[in-house]
């Protein structure tokens, strides 16, 4: 009897313990990968303010050339988190509206270019997986030249990443 | 008198099938039709994915004319598709829900992007009006934007509808601007009106077919089963009762099998090898006692005539020969005299040694026991020598009230009858020479008219102070007997 009260208590348990987010909300302090405001106007987030974060995993990404091409790779782990603003008019005071975030996890069943596409709400902290092909369609313009940041011009591949990495500036 | 009406008899075989016919086609009919039914929402779903691959394959189509500024091939390859199958269509539609390339106006905001009039415009045909329907394109034009597919019924026709964005990438954005996200919808309607038909007529045959040999399979199995298992078995036991109603105790049921049918003829069996014992042991029983039994009677005054039949000169008899000569005598005289009193309508009441008490009930009782006396006597005389070891008896009969009743006790006891005139027809016995039948003037009263008679003698028997009038009946002075 005693051992089927346990098992029920650990359903129980399990049944109410918190789902691990995906994102954390604690990501202040991490490495911006492009300091430039962006604020100009984009498929996808139109003219709305945004802030670009990397991980400690990401800074890690490994660059190498490969029959004349440069090919970004980044570890597994690494999660990137764009903040989206109400607006352009970007105070300090402001809070982000919308995170779209991308997570390295090749082995997910929902990843998409190795990358699994994530929208979190930083108000109720609700994530969404995105299993539509909306975000890496558009980010696979990252890979190629693109009007974007310093625009790819070698047509290097980029791992999905318009605005790499690039180190401590 | 109407004639009586004879009721139908429905074979329970008959009824099984029928049960079994039913609850197989509706058992099957319905798994059937759950099958035909997950299969065919199966093939929707399968048709639905097949034309998302192939709304996927055309969007790239799409954008690599797009990125060449070749709409106009574009617009030529949808003309194209559209002449492979009338019930295939392609569209673009503007985000505002407008046919796209119904008009210049992207030609222009193109060529204002670039800076230059790159693009010529186009000669324009009849207007296009065709608009997309507000529900599909709110449903396409979300955050992120969906795509969106649905099977819509018009009339008797089924067609699966395609919505799917066209989005601005980053690459289409030096013509036609970074400011919105998608540039437009694709529409793709196919008719599967078709499709569905033919492959729900197939699944109709193919279920129907299955449906039919697997009912019929399964009918033959549980018959064959149930007529082995039930119907069989079932038929013996009621052979066996039969031969039972018939008289015929020996036959059995043959089911040896661990279950309720082989229980039942276990229990026939039984109830076979007990109503046997009954029967034989009948023989030794008086009818009385066992209506009795059936009508559990305490006791009674009932008029009778009493018949007591003694052999004389057996104790000296038994006394010189051994056991097995003495019982095989006795029972020899006792069973012809039991069968003639059987066959003059009396009872065995029981037998006492070598004494028979018997009780004739009838309407002409007295009579009834003076033949079967008369007979009894003409029997033994005839073959005394022959049968019966030169014995002889002798005949005691009165008619009168006695009572009639269970007499012993629990455990064991005798439906017989005792009183006085018993005991009276007892010492006419004992004083009844071999050979000799004498009759109390009671049962005389009733048979002068039948039977002659000598008499009357007075006859003192012991225990009662006056003598009786008696009389005595033989053969050779009576009637002849049974008559």
């Amino acid at each position: 009897m005693n051992k089927i009260w346990l098992f029920g208590v650990m359903l129980l348990f399990l049944g109410c313990a918190e789902k691990k987010p995906l994102i954390p909300l604690e990501y202040n302090d991490w490495k911006r990968t492009i300091n430039e405001v962006l604020k100009y106007p984009i498929p996808g987030h139109e003219n709305n303010y945004r802030k670009i974060f990397i991980n400690d995993t990401g800074t890690k990404v490994v660059r190498e050339e490969k029959e004349g091409r440069t090919y970004d790779n980044y570890p597994d782990g690494t999660i990137i988190i764009k903040e989206i603003y109400d607006s352009s008019d970007y105070k300090d005071t402001d809070k982000p509206v919308n995170l779209t975030c991308m997570v390295k996890d090749p082995k997910n069943v929902n990843s998409r270019g190795g990358w699994v596409w994530i929208v979190k709400s930083p108000e109720t902290g609700t994530e969404t997986i995105l299993t539509q092909a909306f975000c890496v369609t558009c980010h696979a313009n990252a890979n190629e030249p693109h009007p974007y940041g310093d625009k790819n011009l070698n047509n290097d591949f980029r791992d999905y990443v318009f605005f790499p990495y690039w180190g401590e500036e | 008198m109407g004639k009586k009406k004879k009721s139908k008899i429905t074979p329970i075989a008959l009824k099984i099938n029928l049960i079994i016919f039913i609850v197989l086609m509706t058992g099957i009919g319905f798994g059937s039709f759950l099958f035909g039914y997950g299969y065919f929402l199966a093939l929707q779903d399968k048709i639905q994915s097949n034309l998302l691959v192939q709304s996927d394959i055309l969007y790239k189509a799409i954008e690599k004319y797009m990125l060449l500024g070749k709409a106009n091939i574009a617009m030529e390859f949808f003309d194209d598709i559209g002449t492979i199958s009338p019930e295939y269509t392609i569209k673009l539609f503007r985000t505002t829900g407008k046919k796209a390339f119904s008009d210049n106006s992207t030609i222009e905001t193109v060529n204002k992007n670039l800076g230059t009039p790159f693009f010529e415009p186009k000669v324009l045909g009849a207007p296009d009006t065709e608009t997309l329907q507000e529900k599909y394109l709110q449903g396409v034009m979300q955050r992120p934007p969906q795509d969106l597919a649905n099977i819509e019924q018009i009339e008797d026709n089924t067609f699966f509808h395609m919505y799917k964005p066209l989005i601005n990438l980053p690459k289409c954005t030096g013509c036609h601007g970074s400011d919105h996200t998608v540039r437009g919808i694709i529409a793709i309607n196919n008719n599967i009106t078709r499709d569905l038909q033919e492959q729900f007529l197939r699944i109709l045959l193919i279920g129907g077919v299955i449906f039919l040999v697997l009912t019929a399979i399964l009918l033959i199995i549980i018959t064959q089963y149930l007529k082995r298992a039930v119907l069989v078995p079932v038929k013996a036991i009621g052979d066996v009762c039969s031969q039972v109603t018939a008289g015929i105790f020996s036959t059995r049921v043959n089911i040896k099998r661990n279950d309720e049918i082989g229980l039942l003829g276990q229990t026939v069996n039984s109830m076979a090898k007990g109503l046997h014992e009954r029967f034989e042991l009948s023989k030794f029983v008086s009818s009385k006692t066992i209506q009795s039994l059936t009508s559990e009677e305490k006791g009674k005054k009932v008029a009778m005539t009493i018949l007591f039949s003694d052999i004389r000169g057996f104790t000296s008899y038994s006394a010189k020969r051994d056991a097995e000569e003495v019982v095989d005598s006795l029972n020899r005289i006792l069973n012809i005299q039991t069968e003639i009193i059987h066959k003059n309508g009396g009872d065995v009441d029981k037998y006492v040694g070598d004494e028979i008490v018997s009780i004739f009930t009838d309407e002409n009782s007295a009579v009834s026991a003076c033949r079967a006396a008369l007979d009894i006597q003409k029997e033994i005389e005839e073959n005394s020598s022959l049968k019966y070891d030169n014995l002889h008896v002798g005949i005691g009969i009165h008619n009168g009230e006695v009572i009639l009743g269970m007499i012993g006790s629990e455990k064991r006891a005798d439906f017989t009858i005792i009183g006085d005139n018993v005991n009276v027809t007892s010492r006419l016995c004992d004083v009844a020479k071999p050979g000799q039948i004498i009759i109390h003037e009671a049962a005389y009263k009733r048979i002068k008219d039948t039977i002659k008679a000598d008499g009357p003698y007075k006859l003192k028997v012991k225990g009662k102070e006056e003598g009786l009038h008696v009389y005595l009946i033989s053969r050779n002075e009576g009637d002849g007997g049974a008559q």
